[in-house]
């Protein structure tokens, strides 16, 4: 029987006492279990699947697009190539997203639901930790899995088809637009669990701007500076070669962030003044 | 800051309102230091309120409190490093086995190394008896099982404080006594607070006692002196004979504070509350006796059941606090 005095103590910031614990847990929430390939399975095979379908076989989008279509596009290899690349960008952001809310949307509320937050927070560990170690394990997680794989094997497939390496720069800056679109839904998401203590106000408000923001920016165009909504497409035409203004590009990806960071920082406030 | 004070846990005019209810009313609390202190009330009456404001799980609206010297409120940390707490429904990781359970509790608490923190673990589990269910699923536990894991997860850190909310409420009559069991094996490590409304728990396990009612602290102390009752010494008498010229000598001794008689079969019961316990203990039977056309059937000390003290304060006859 050991006295505490034999064991090493917790050396930690004292704002964050009991974050690398919390993280721990919820790393191996993912990669302990069978998540984490389930996950690299389903979006690799939805994504990069949808992808090779338009890449190999015999196309008949191809066939059917008229020669201005084709010539737009700089020959009929490359419009098959757009065609791919629209799959995984334009089609692959919303469907992100959306499984990003999924899997995001019990982090917090299923704690509270379920009792655990209460006794989390009555051993040492600050709310602060506890959102942080939220963010500091998720967030890799489905960035890795959700994109970071899928998007490897979509290059991969692009370069096959191309019989050349696929231009390297324009496609990891789409990527790295994609996972600013991920990054904020799952912030968004776990922000919404503090605020709210059901599931339905998450999944509406969530799901409502992903699906509902394209329409929403269609009526007042401003709104693609300051939201998510036109990244998918802006990271599209960013891969595909296109000519895209800057501030097209840099506003809403900026804005994407800055949004990021305020629900970070809500969630940490709201968090700390819950009473469980 | 370090504890200057036999108490483990002061509140001073502790508060917790939500709107216009009130849930806890000017609470101030003493906890003895290596007490099992049984804190008592009916479903509603505020328990798991203060516990959790002991916590700084809720917020108190007004008053103060501390553990260990350490502000509930601004030192929560510092505090929850020395306590164990079991929730009235205790809560488990459901991914992990009773084992990874208290890894992940004690982790909080302790870096390593791991070969003593597994050997903490199986500890824990040798306490509570769930040595052979170690790797299993918790999803497979009984109400009992998981109750005990409980108390294991609370006091794996060996805390200095276990604060258990209704730990044998919901459990068999095996159930119970076997979380009793455990709890008389911790106290001499630790100080006990838990909350209940079994009183037969608490007659059985505690040594100190505090009831609430109403977000109210109606009565707190020694279980020896909860269970006086609010009436102080009384003794009971089964007398035959005669009753009037008893009455009248009774109420000239000037330590007998009050009488009551009641018929029961023919015969007269009489409560008999007084002042000097000493005088009384060597003369009221003599001084009954006295009267040749008295018989006494029956003499003795009014002992009280913990549940007629606490039905008592409870309906308002009574404050011992």
């Amino acid at each position: 029987m050991s006295a505490n005095s034999d064991f090493q103590q917790v050396n930690e910031l004292k704002g964050l006492r009991g974050f690398s614990n919390l993280f721990h847990k919820e790393n191996k929430a993912w990669w302990g279990t069978h998540r984490w390939w389930i996950n690299t399975l389903l979006w690799t095979v939805l994504l990069c699947g949808l992808m090779a379908i338009m890449l190999f076989a015999p196309n008949e989008e191809a066939n059917q697009a008229s020669a201005s279509e084709i010539l737009q596009a700089g020959g009929a290899t490359a419009y098959i190539l757009s065609l791919a690349l629209s799959v995984f960008f334009e089609f692959g952001g919303p469907m992100l997203a959306i499984g990003t809310v999924i899997q995001a949307q019990d982090l917090i509320i299923g704690e509270k639901q379920n009792g655990l937050i209460e006794w989390l927070l009555s051993k040492p560990l600050t709310r602060r930790a506890y959102i942080l170690a939220k963010v500091a394990a998720n967030a890799p997680a489905l960035l890795v899995l959700f994109v970071g794989l899928p998007a490897t094997v979509a290059y991969g497939l692009l370069s096959l088809r191309t019989g050349a390496p696929y231009p390297l720069l324009s496609f990891m800056f789409a990527v790295a637009i994609l996972t600013a679109h991920t990054f904020f839904y799952l912030t968004l998401t776990l922000m919404l669990g503090t605020l709210f203590n059901n599931r339905g106000p998450i999944l509406g408000i969530a799901l409502g701007s992903v699906l509902g923001g394209g329409l929403m920016g269609g009526f007042i165009k401003p709104l693609f500076s300051v939201t998510p909504w036109i990244l998918p497409k802006v990271a599209w035409m960013i891969t595909t070669g296109q000519a895209v203004p800057a501030e097209i590009v840099f506003a809403p990806l900026v804005a994407t962030l800055l949004w990021s960071l305020v629900f970070i920082f809500v969630a940490l406030v709201k968090f700390e003044k819950m009473e469980f | 800051m370090l504890q200057s004070t036999p108490f483990v846990i002061e509140t001073h005019h502790l508060c917790k309102s939500y709107g216009d209810v009130q849930s806890l009313r000017d609470v101030n609390l003493t906890v003895p230091r290596h007490s099992i202190f049984g804190f008592l009330g009916p479903n509603g009456a505020g328990k798991t309120t203060l516990m959790k404001t002991l916590l700084n799980l809720i917020r108190p609206t007004a008053g103060t409190g501390t553990i260990f010297g350490y502000d509930i409120v601004t030192e929560s940390v510092r505090i929850r490093e020395r306590v164990g707490y079991l929730p009235q429904q205790p809560r488990f990781i459901d991914q992990m086995t009773a084992r990874e359970n208290l890894h992940f509790a004690a982790r909080f608490f302790f870096s390593g190394p791991e070969a003593k923190l597994r050997a903490r673990c199986d500890e824990m589990l040798e306490l509570v008896g769930l040595e052979d269910k170690a790797n299993r699923p918790i999803k497979g536990f009984s109400g009992g099982e998981k109750q005990r894991l409980g108390i294991a997860l609370a006091q794996v850190n060996y805390p200095d404080l276990l604060i258990l909310d209704e730990p044998a409420s919901a459990l068999d009559p095996l159930g119970r006594q076997a979380v009793l069991d455990v709890m008389a094996r911790l106290r001499k490590y630790t100080t006990i607070f838990y909350s209940t409304h079994i009183l037969d728990d608490v007659q059985r396990a505690s040594d100190t006692v505090a009831i609430l009612n109403r977000g109210q602290l109606m009565a707190c102390g020694p279980i020896e002196q909860i269970m006086k009752g609010g009436e102080g010494v009384v003794y009971s008498m089964a007398i035959k004979g005669n009753l009037p010229v008893l009455d009248t000598r009774l109420k000239e001794i000037p330590w007998v504070t009050h009488t009551s008689v009641t018929q029961q079969n023919g015969t007269s019961v009489w409560q008999v509350s007084v002042s000097d316990e000493g005088a009384a203990e060597k003369d009221l039977l003599r001084t009954v006796l006295a009267d040749p056309g008295v018989t006494v059937a029956e003499f003795s000390r009014k002992k009280y059941e913990l549940e007629e003290v606490f039905m008592n304060i409870v309906k308002g006859a009574g404050n011992v606090c």
